[in-house]
Formats: structure tokens, sequence, C-alpha cells
């Protein structure tokens, strides 16, 4: 079943496209990651889904809800934590709490129970009565992951949920994510540019860039395109080289003054795979050999360029 | 709705007795100018029977303008740090939002509008005697505060930071004061002044609270200027949550 359907999404602002002909499908009780470069259009599209922003153009579902018809429906069943920490820094972290219990019209005894429940969840009991403003980063963002999960959220969205973060709290907060989706089957999209983030949590992966969707698949799918091994071969001078004679070589491409190639073998290969590039009269000057990861698929798509993120 | 107002309201004032700094300033600022201008003035204006007491509902108008902007700024101060977006993704109707701020900057402005009234009271201002008095000057000073609060709200869905918001809303806040029957009885000033001030919510206000015979049709204005204040907030606001 499909939580998340969204088809030909579209939105501009001014003379700038942000998100252009993107469609995503999230199957329920899976964790989607959504990923790209800065100013790729991910903020944009989890504005779009958690009823912020509308499209200009597109369809959105959710739960079986269009969010063009019923945007309150929807907000009825999302949690949402936002790149910017939105707690307020005045108020303490019980009171947070009580104040988006009290915003869903919860009960005095429902918002008690939930706030110890939440508080305990996310090892914040001891500090529940400081004003946030005195938490550090990764006590901010445990708080916030409680916030957002004080209605019992069937789909969460989290925008770069570890940003900024020691790797201790990242490991806490992959965590905490991972017994959600295990113990109330939780569907969960996260954004993130942490790689390693992304191949730990996610089922499903979707690239954007330059507001496309680039590629998606599952995590084993897109890495499995690159073959059994990545052989990286530096060379100063761009060379091109036609692979198709070659059928063990699943994919190459360049990325700068590297060509990475996919191989079924990569210790087996290297030998003829510096035959044939040296043949096409390019210098070899530095190999590396590595299993693929995440990461390689997401500079494959979206290259090495840098973005300058359009403030919205 | 009730309760995503009341929710709002409650997260403000809670915020707002906490804050010392606020507090403080509030507590400073009707001292100084009852206390102070009130007093000196009474004193260089020596034939001016009983100053203090004209010039009290002047310094209420500054003070329920001064509420209604700090009401705007507290919307800013949530919009620009995206606390905002936490209201925007509740399943909440987005009135409450603007319902909930209106309500805090309504009850700070009053709860300071207080504080004036018992500092001009300890120094000599009479209040009006009469009940009828009193609730018209209320239902007149909820008006205008009311409006303004509406005002400062549209400019802080607007507003790209505090110093832009500021550089709007400081613009009328003496001027209404000094282009008004405030300080000064307008028979003895200049006819296109008195033209000026009599275009000016604040003089609709004063002369509400002063016992003007023609008091209908000021607190009439002042409804309208309310009415005015509340749609011009809740078009700029649809806008901003579009």
């Amino acid at each position: 079943m499909k939580m998340i359907e969204a088809r030909g999404l579209y939105k501009q602002f001014g003379d700038v496209i942000a998100v252009q002909d993107l469609d995503i499908d999230v199957r329920a009780g899976s964790v989607y990651a959504l990923l790209g470069p800065n100013g790729a259009g991910k903020s944009t599209t989890i504005n779009m889904l958690t009823t912020l922003l509308q499209p200009d153009r597109g369809q959105i579902t959710i739960a079986g809800h269009a969010i063009a018809h019923n945007p309150d429906a929807i907000r009825r069943i999302i949690g949402v934590t936002f790149q910017d920490l939105v707690l307020d820094r005045d108020l303490t972290g019980r009171e947070s709490l009580d104040f988006y219990g009290r915003l869903y019209g919860l009960n005095a005894q429902t918002r008690r129970t939930r706030i110890i429940e939440l508080l305990e969840l996310v090892e914040l009991t001891a500090a529940a009565d400081r004003l946030t403003g005195t938490y550090s980063g990764g006590m901010r963002r445990r708080l916030e992951l409680a916030r957002c999960l004080m209605m019992h959220p069937q789909l969460l969205f989290l925008d770069e949920p570890t940003q900024g973060l020691d790797p201790q709290h990242r490991a806490m907060i992959w965590e905490y994510l991972r017994t959600l989706q295990r113990t109330r089957g939780m569907t969960v999209v996260i954004t993130t540019h942490a790689m390693d983030e992304a191949e730990l949590l996610a089922d499903y992966v979707g690239i954007i860039d330059h507001g496309r969707m680039v590629t998606h698949g599952t995590v084993e799918a897109l890495i499995s395109q690159f073959g059994d091994d990545i052989v990286r071969l530096r060379i100063p001078s761009h060379t091109d080289v036609v692979w198709d004679a070659y059928p063990w070589v699943t994919q190459a491409h360049w990325v700068g003054h590297e060509l990475l190639i996919g191989v079924d073998n990569g210790a087996r290969r290297l030998p003829e795979l510096l035959d044939v590039v040296r043949s096409h009269g390019a210098e070899v000057v530095e190999v590396t050999m590595q299993r693929p990861h995440l990461g390689d698929v997401f500079l494959r798509t979206t290259g090495r360029a840098l973005r300058d993120e359009v403030a919205q | 709705m009730i309760h995503a107002t009341y929710a709002i309201w409650l997260r403000h004032m809670r915020k707002f007795l906490r804050n010392r700094e606020e507090l403080g300033g509030l507590l400073i600022q009707p001292i100084l100018w009852v206390g102070l201008f009130g007093v000196g003035m009474g004193r260089m204006l020596a034939n001016q029977s009983d100053y203090l007491s004209f010039m009290l509902p002047g310094i209420l108008a500054l003070t329920a303008l001064g509420g209604a902007a700090g009401g705007g700024m507290m919307f800013l101060d949530e919009r620009l740090r995206g606390i905002m977006r936490e209201y925007m993704v509740a399943p909440i109707p987005r009135l409450s939002i603007l319902l909930g701020h209106m309500l805090a900057t309504v009850s700070k402005a009053f709860f300071q509008i207080s504080i004036v009234c018992i500092v001009g009271v300890l120094v000599g201002a009479t209040l009006p005697s009469s009940m009828a008095n009193v609730v018209l000057g209320l239902i007149a000073l909820l008006c205008f505060t009311l409006g303004f609060a509406g005002i400062a709200l549209a400019v802080a869905t607007r507003s790209r930071s505090i110093m832009g918001y500021h550089g709007m809303i400081f613009l009328f806040n003496l001027p209404l004061l000094f282009a008004s029957n405030a300080l000064y009885d307008l028979a003895t000033v200049p006819t296109w002044m008195q033209w000026i001030a009599l275009c000016n919510p604040a003089t609709w206000l004063i002369a509400v609270m002063r016992g003007d015979t023609q008091y209908a049709w000021y607190l009439g204005g002042l409804v309208c200027f309310a009415c005015v204040g509340t749609w011009f907030a809740l078009r700029r606001f649809h806008h901003l949550t579009k």
C-alpha cells in the first residue's frame, strides 16, 4: 500500500524552478530517503508534502487523502521535524511538548501521559523542566523528535534530522528511528546529506537534482548498478574509452579527473582494465579499489559541481 | 479553533510572564511617561488645571500602540525563527494562529494599560468616575488596540527583518501621538493640524476617554478601525499561508 503518491510536482519561485515533474512513491511502513545536493529541491518537496507549500502543478495523495482537497486530514497523521530547529528557547522541554499537545486538542491526562512516555524515549526526563535554550544541539534534536511523536503520527517527515550532531547523537537518533519503525510500523521520509545515514536507514532512496528525480530505487539496487567493485583511476587528461566491448564493465563515468569503473571483480580485472585505458593513450597516476556505496551513486548522478542554494 | 487559539495565547502569556526584560520594560515605560513627563509638563503648564489627567488618555493610547507593535514583533520573531511552521503543519484553522497572536497582543497591552492607570492615580491623575465612561473607555481602547495590532501583524507578515519592521512601525508611533489631541487642546493648534488630528484614531480614542459629547461618532470610527485593521491582518496572513 502506498503512503505517499506524488505526480508531476512543479514549483517555481520567481524565475527559479525549484521542483519540476517530480514523481514520488513511498510505501507504507518503509523509510524513504530523499537525497540531493544543496538547492536540489529537497526542502521545497518536503514543504509541499507536508502541506506547507502548494505546488503550482501536480497532485499529492497521502494515505488516500488528496492534499489539495483535504490538507487537515493529512496534517492529522503526519509529524514533521524541520532542518532548522523550531523549538522555542523560552519554554522548557515539558512545556514545548505540552503546547504541542494543546494545539492538537489533547486533554490534560493524555498530554501528561504522553509527555512522560516520550521524554523517557528520548532520554530527556532529567532535563524536562529546563528551558530548551539551555539544551545542547543533540538534546534539542531529540526533543524535536519527541514533539513530532506527540500525536502518534503514521507518517514522519525528518528534514536533516542529524545535521550538526556528534557521532554519539547521530547513532542515538538512528536507533530511535529504527525502533519506531520496527515497533510502530511508521512510514518515515528523511532528507539528508549523510550517505551513511541513508544507507543505514532507508529502504528506498530517491536522488533529486535541479528539481528533478534523477534516480530512485532500493539502496541495494542503486549500488548494484555499479557492479561488485569500483575501480577509481586518476587520469590527468580526459580520455574517451568505449566500454561496450567489455561485458564485465557494468558502468564507467568521469567525476573530475577520476574515472570510476564498475566491474564484476576488481582484483581480477584490474590488469586488463589498465591495459585498455593505456591503449587509449591515458596516463594513470593513481589506482584505488573499493566496494561501491551510496555516495558513489550520489556523485555519479549529481556530479561534483558545487551548488548555490536558492534562498526562498 | 478555540483550543488552538487558547494554546497559542497561553504560550505567549507564559513566555511574557517569564521574560523579566519585557516585564521590566513594560513597568518602567509608563512610570517614565506618567511620572516624569506628565508631572513635569503639569508643573510647567501651571495654568492648565490637572494636566496629568488631561494627558493620561494620550499615554494610554501610546501604551496600546506600543503593545500592538510588540504583538507584531512577537509574530515576526516566530515567523523568522521558523516557529510558525510548527503551527502550519498542525490541523488547526489558520485563523486561530492569527487570533491567538491578536489575543496575546491585546492581553499584554491591557496589562500595561492597567499599570499606567495605577501609576497615573498614584501621581495624582483622576480617572472617570462613572462606570459608563469606564466601560466606554475600555471598549474604545480595545478597538484601538485591535486596529493597530492588525496593522502591526500585517506588516509583520511582510517584513524580512526585525530592523525593517521597526522602521515601518515606529514611523507611526510618536507622530500619531503628536498629531492628535493627546498633549494639547486642538482648539489651540492651526486648522490644518486640526484636520490631520481628526483623521487620527488616537484622537477618537482620547475624545471618547475624555467624555467628548461626540463620543458615539468617535466610538463608531474606532469600531470601523478595529474591523479594518483585523481585515488587513487577515488578508496579509492569508497571503502568507497560501
